[in-house]
């Protein structure tokens, strides 16, 4: 019963994971492994954390696309801080960063809110308002691997586990402890409290959602204060895994996210979507960056690739869309 | 003897300067049905918003009991039983029946956290109470619209209501679902409950009704047994003047046949359809919501392309495939729902009107010709009586029966040959209703054709000089002449349209 329920998307999105695993396991038996299986998940974290942020934001029927600027202010901002106080711990790290996260992101929704504009023009002015406040009035200088602080260096290191393989070891990074308590969180918050089902209702319609006594203001700063809660933690994942602060780093990378999400089958017009979806949305467009190249294509082939399967799986369900308005008589093209 | 469930005493309300209610007394009763019925603007629905806490009043009292409120509250209202079913059902479509049942009782009771096992049996509950079967776990959006307000009803009983506003509810339904919805309304009356139909539409509605109350300009004309009433008083009550409905009758000389049809059929929706439109013509469409009525006008309008069967436009055969077709033809559609097919809503009086003959307004390089559109416009406002504060109001900001003269108003641009119009009156004032059966017969006797799909078989009758009757995808009577005079032609076509159900 409970399977009846188990989106179509999610096997569809299961079914490309295997089809393209099974092409290029075929092509490269180096790919099967479980080395492959590690990277994908560490590339995958960073945009897992905003990933989850944003289907909340959908869901409620909302967008947003000042994260990246979001989790750079966080992470460059508390990387200036550490150095100028000398603090030098992870903890600190991530608290202070996810906290100027959850500033931005309550700006974010306060405006959304306020102002009855759209989300997309509203995030799009504050993506590059953050992102300039804090290249002109916190600085623009590029921390390199030698001033980086040594608790963020050695998290990017850290593996939980380790497996030995026939050359030398891999293991599963640290990474995704945060992720996976962000899963679990966001899960709880959807699906067991009245909040999340606030954020349901809302994307359903917001009209509705008044009448049986959400309040949309509520709502609408909490999606998007936790998305920047998110996003801060992103901006210190990155920080580790690159190892430095470029003071341009993840500007730009809102669009791959937001296919991600779309891909796993949230919908622009809200109400939809889930955490499976997503995430598996994230693992397909990051399996495919980081392996293409064992099918011998070069890395120019990646957005290609990507851009194919989104505008493909987009047509699958408009088409359908189609079909079931035309079946009712509702003509909507 | 009926328990009084909440009385109104000397309610009255004012927005900025427009008296919307004043001094209404009412009593709504335990076990009992009611129909609140007025025009548009008659304070219907700020009566509503009083007794659910949206609005306060300036002066009264709202009685419950033994408590006497000088306002409520949202929450003391539902405290007190008070449901309000809307027309739009307020539900959300993507979640299963069993939440959008139980959704409005966890807020209620400030849950702060989802047990999905309540939720289900609070759902289930709400279900056996009137004795229906619903999947539980299905997504609202994939029910019927008449399952759907069976869950809003559902909804509403979840939380304890005693008195239960329904609005418009039965404009969407099917004949089946409208008996359906009666019989659990009768249910509830059983129960002890209050049911509040609030409506401006005179329909089956009233045969369950106990009372009706009625409204014009803010103030109550009177409560009224419903076995007292017909409709002719009910309409004199709510406007304050007898409106008439002249009866069309064709003059025309000129037999010409403007539309044949032979035998069109697609499949699953309509079979077998042959009919002929001359010109000063009104062909009536009568039948139950699903008897192939709306299918068979969209085909002629070119949207939803026949499988089989001849269409003859001036004698010529033709095939319709695209609205653009149907227009260079000369053929107007004015389809059912006006918010979204017939009007852009967000832009004024003049560019919804010219918005079917832009090529034509337009001269050089594509340039609409501004002081052409305007007098276009201009022409439509006089001429369809539609009450604008200026040509450049926005559409969505005018009433209903002004946005549908609107709609016809774009359609007489192109100055069509044939006019099809899907229920053009619903929703609309009885004022404004009678002007455009006037506009719709002045048409007829210009010399136009036109097809006139309604749900009201009275006014069918009247406007019509020949009435296609359809059932279950069949044309099973035409009639015309003689036969649409007989006094009892209305019950007789009642019956027709209910063949094979």
């Amino acid at each position: 019963m409970k399977f009846r329920r188990l989106d179509k998307r999610i096997f569809f999105l299961l079914g490309i994971i295997v089809v393209y695993s099974t092409i290029v396991g075929l092509k490269n038996p180096y790919f099967l492994s479980i080395q492959t299986v590690f990277d994908t998940i560490r590339s995958s974290s960073e945009a897992a954390l905003v990933a989850l942020g944003l289907l909340v934001i959908m869901i409620a029927g909302n967008i947003d696309i000042s994260f990246p600027a979001i989790a750079l202010f966080g992470g460059y901002v508390t990387v200036v801080i550490m150095i100028a106080t000398g603090i030098d711990n992870l903890f600190f790290a991530f608290a202070l960063s996810t906290l100027f996260g959850v500033v931005l992101g309550l700006f974010n929704g306060f405006l959304v809110h306020s102002l009855k504009i759209p989300a997309l023009i509203i995030t799009l002015g504050t993506q590059y308002l953050f992102h300039g406040i804090m290249t002109t009035f916190i600085g623009s200088a590029t921390y390199g691997a030698g001033v980086m602080p040594k608790s963020i260096l050695s998290f990017s290191a850290k593996q939980l586990f380790q497996i030995k393989l026939q050359y030398g070891t891999t293991g599963l990074t640290y990474f995704v402890i945060p992720v996976v308590i962000a899963i679990a969180v966001t899960w709880f918050i959807l699906y067991r409290t009245m909040l999340g089902r606030g954020i349901f209702a809302m994307g359903n319609s917001e009209e509705a959602a008044r009448r049986v006594g959400f309040n949309p203001l509520v709502i609408r700063l909490f999606v998007y204060g936790y998305m920047g809660a998110l996003a801060g933690m992103m901006g210190i994942i990155h920080l580790a895994s690159v190892n430095a602060v470029y003071p341009n780093a993840l500007i730009g990378t809102e669009m791959m996210v937001i296919a991600a999400v779309v891909l796993g089958g949230a919908s622009f017009s809200g109400g939809r979507g889930t955490i499976l979806g997503a995430l598996l949305g994230v693992i397909i467009i990051n399996l495919m960056n980081n392996t293409l190249i064992f099918l011998g294509l070069s890395s120019s082939w990646n957005n290609f690739c990507v851009g194919a399967l989104m505008v493909i799986s987009v047509v699958i369900t408009s088409y359908q869309e189609r079909l079931e308005n035309r079946r009712k008589l509702l003509f909507t093209d | 003897m009926k328990k009084a469930l909440v009385t109104l005493k000397d309610v009255s309300k004012a927005f900025i300067g427009v008296q919307a209610l004043s001094k209404i007394n009412l009593t709504i009763n335990g076990g009992e049905i009611l129909c609140l019925v007025g025009e548009n603007g008659s304070g219907k629905s700020t009566l509503v918003k009083i007794i659910t806490g949206v609005h306060r009043p300036d002066e009264g009292e709202i009685i419950f009991g033994e408590k006497s409120y000088p306002f409520l509250t949202p929450r003391t209202a539902i405290a007190e039983g008070v449901e309000v079913i809307y027309q739009d059902l307020s539900l959300f479509p993507h979640m299963t029946v069993a939440e959008n049942i139980a959704i409005s009782r966890n807020m209620y009771n400030k849950k702060k956290f989802v047990d999905w096992r309540e939720v289900r049996q609070v759902a289930q509950e709400q279900l056996d109470k009137i004795g229906v079967e619903l999947d539980l776990e299905a997504r609202v959006g994939e029910l019927s619209i008449g399952n759907q307000q069976i869950t809003a009803i559902c909804r509403a009983l979840a939380l304890d209501a005693k008195i239960l506003f329904m609005d418009e509810p039965t404009t969407a339904l099917t004949k089946k679902e409208v008996a359906r919805l009666l019989e659990i309304v009768q249910g509830l009356r059983e129960k002890g409950m209050a049911v509040v139909f609030i409506s401006h539409k005179l329909d089956e509605v009233m045969e369950v009704a106990d009372r009706i109350t009625i409204l014009r300009d803010g103030k109550k004309v009177g409560d009224f047994k419903s076995t007292e009433l017909d409709e002719d008083a009910i309409v004199r009550h709510m406007t304050g003047r007898d409106v008439t409905y002249s009866k069309y009758r064709r003059e025309s000389a000129d037999d010409t046949v403007l539309l044949e049809v032979r035998n069109l059929t697609k499949k699953g929706q309509y079979e077998g359809i042959s009919f002929q439109v001359r010109k000063g013509d009104i062909l009536g469409l009568a039948g139950l919501l699903g008897a192939g009525r709306r299918e068979l006008a969209l085909s002629l309008f070119g949207l939803n392309p026949p499988d089989s069967g001849e269409i003859y436009f001036e004698g010529k055969p033709v095939t319709i495939d695209s609205p653009a077709a149907a227009k260079a033809l000369g053929i107007g559609f004015l389809p059912e729902d006006r918010y979204t097919q017939g009007l852009f809503l967000n832009k004024d009086v003049t560019q919804n009107i010219s918005s079917t003959v832009l090529d034509e307004l337009s001269g050089f390089a594509k340039v609409v010709d501004q002081k052409a559109e305007e007098r276009l416009a201009d022409e439509s406002i006089e001429t369809l009586k539609i009450r604008t504060s200026s040509r450049r109001t926005v559409i969505k900001t005018l009433s209903g029966g002004n946005q549908q003269k609107a709609v016809i108003g774009k359609w007489m641009a192109i100055q069509p040959k044939l006019l099809i119009l899907n229920s053009p009156t619903v929703g609309i004032d009885v004022g404004a209703k009678s002007e455009i059966y006037e506009r719709i017969q002045d048409y007829a006797r210009g010399g136009m054709g036109l097809i006139y799909i309604s749900d009201e078989i009275n006014q069918i009758v009247n406007n019509c000089n020949r009435v296609l009757v359809m059932a279950n995808g069949r044309g099973v009577a035409m009639l015309e002449g003689e036969e649409l005079a007989s006094p009892d032609v209305e019950r007789q076509i009642e019956e027709l349209i209910s063949k094979d159900i």
